[in-house]
């Protein structure tokens, strides 16, 4: 079963406008966006799609507070579907769509679709630095920075769940689906990728009551630090509210920066994850902030040491 | 008149609306204002899902479902009656909002009324707590 990823996450709204608006400052471009939603895509194709709460198209909502309403696989080929299905089928429903597609439920009740992936082939340099002792990553007079430098997310990378039962979930996505364990946050849960990514995590699960099931955040990654650092200022710049970061995680390496979203779930980006094969030993730690992260910061406005007793400070609107 | 530095001229919040003000520079939190049937209440824009609360808004001032019938925690999803500040659905089922009673004032300014406000949540890092 070579499953990449997620494609695509679906949620069904409360407020259209509010998430079409949140997610093109996000980065993302829309595609056949209006009144009743539309799909948000990074540079490779994946991306969220937006419906309304009571878009009669959507697979059923969750009994609690959450909006994801579908998680969207890609796959290499047809047949890692035709598996996919005759393994699921065995003990539930799962529907085949005219596209090739299939549609079922998870161990938890979460709406799934499988499809041939969509993502579109990336060929751009990740972020090159310099470092005395290495070779140069960028040529003479090649800047690490310019104003108005592009910092748009690439590719959905994760989604993080809450589950009830995070032993069930975690059998349903190995015993089932052949993900692997990359690492374990004990008193939270493990860190999963599929057999055809070698991220260190594309789905991650955290235990909790049965009344907060739902996504805890999804994210999508960046060309390195610096993309993250400008897109979260530039996003921070545009009005919308940092919830956590920008810092750089332990387990999976990965920078981070989170903010609260008009889905009600939170949206990262993330930046330079660590990548595994089948002979990592997966780690196991209990949840600790200092297991989280390994540095942790926060934004504040621009400001520098100047000549007057307030220094420099930004401009009310200044943007790069 | 108190002598509070206002949030807002109460003309600023229109009926049905929310809006987010930091109670002084530099405060770690902000107070939430609203307007509901010409009253209007303050809440501390700290979600109680996480010990110490985060912050609510999915963008400056956004803290309402699109209906304006709810206070909504953007974070996770969480709901709230704007008027009492329980939570109705969501992560912290049970809990409520931290009240920030707000005056509209003699001079038509919005302010914090005596005794609330100076919350260990509202001082500023750099004053500690």
């Amino acid at each position: 079963m070579n499953i990449i990823g997620p494609d695509a996450l679906v949620f069904g709204v409360d407020d259209v406008a509010a998430c079409a608006q949140y997610l093109v400052d996000f980065g993302l471009t829309a595609v056949d966006a209006g009144p009743d939603g539309g799909f948000f895509e990074a540079l490779d194709g994946t991306g969220i799609e937006i419906r309304r709460r009571d878009d009669p198209s959507l697979p059923a909502a969750l009994p609690t507070a959450s909006m994801l309403r579908q998680q969207v696989y890609g796959v290499v080929g047809a047949a890692d579907l035709d598996a996919i299905e005759a393994e699921l089928k065995r003990d539930r429903r799962v529907v085949r769509l005219d596209s090739g597609a299939i549609e079922t439920t998870d161990a938890q009740g979460f709406a799934l679709k499988f499809q041939v992936t969509q993502r579109r082939p990336l060929n751009m340099p990740a972020e090159r630095i310099n470092a005395p002792g290495a070779a140069p990553g960028r040529a003479p007079n090649e800047l690490g920075v310019q104003p108005g430098m592009p910092a748009l997310p690439r590719t959905l990378s994760h989604q993080v769940l809450f589950v009830p039962d995070v032993a069930a979930a975690t059998e349903f996505y190995t015993k089932r689906l052949g993900f692997v364990v990359t690492d374990v946050l004990g008193g939270a849960g493990p860190f999963l990728r599929p057999r055809a990514n070698d991220d260190h995590h594309t789905l991650f699960f955290i235990g909790t009551p049965e009344y907060m099931k739902g996504c805890e955040h999804l994210a999508f990654h960046m060309g390195g630090p610096t993309e993250l650092m400008v897109a979260g200022t530039r996003f921070v710049k545009k009005g919308y509210q940092s919830f956590w970061g920008p810092g750089r995680h332990k387990f999976g390496s990965n920078w981070f920066w989170y903010f609260n979203s008009p889905m009600g779930v939170h949206v990262e980006f993330d930046a330079d994850m660590d990548k595994h094969d089948d002979s990592w030993i997966p780690r196991e730690t209990p949840l600790t902030a200092e297991a989280s992260q390994m540095v942790l910061f926060e934004w504040r406005p621009r400001w520098a040491p100047a000549g007057g007793p307030e220094g420099a400070t930004e401009a009310e609107g200044a943007v790069d | 008149m108190t002598e509070r530095a206002p949030l807002c001229r109460g003309t600023e919040i229109a009926e049905g609306e929310a809006r987010g003000f930091a109670p002084w520079p530099g405060a770690r939190k902000q107070v939430i204002v609203l307007r509901r049937g010409g009253r209007l209440f303050g809440w501390l824009d700290s979600c109680p899902h996480y010990q110490g609360g985060t912050p609510m808004a999915w963008k400056r001032d956004g803290y309402l479902n699109a209906a304006r019938t709810r206070l909504i925690c953007f974070s996770h999803g969480a709901e709230f009656d704007p008027e009492t500040g329980e939570c109705t659905l969501g992560p912290c089922l049970g809990k409520r909002l931290r009240a920030m009673p707000v005056i509209e004032d003699t001079d038509g300014m919005v302010r914090l009324t005596d005794g609330s406000g100076e919350t260990p949540e509202t001082r500023t890092r750099s004053e500690g707590s």
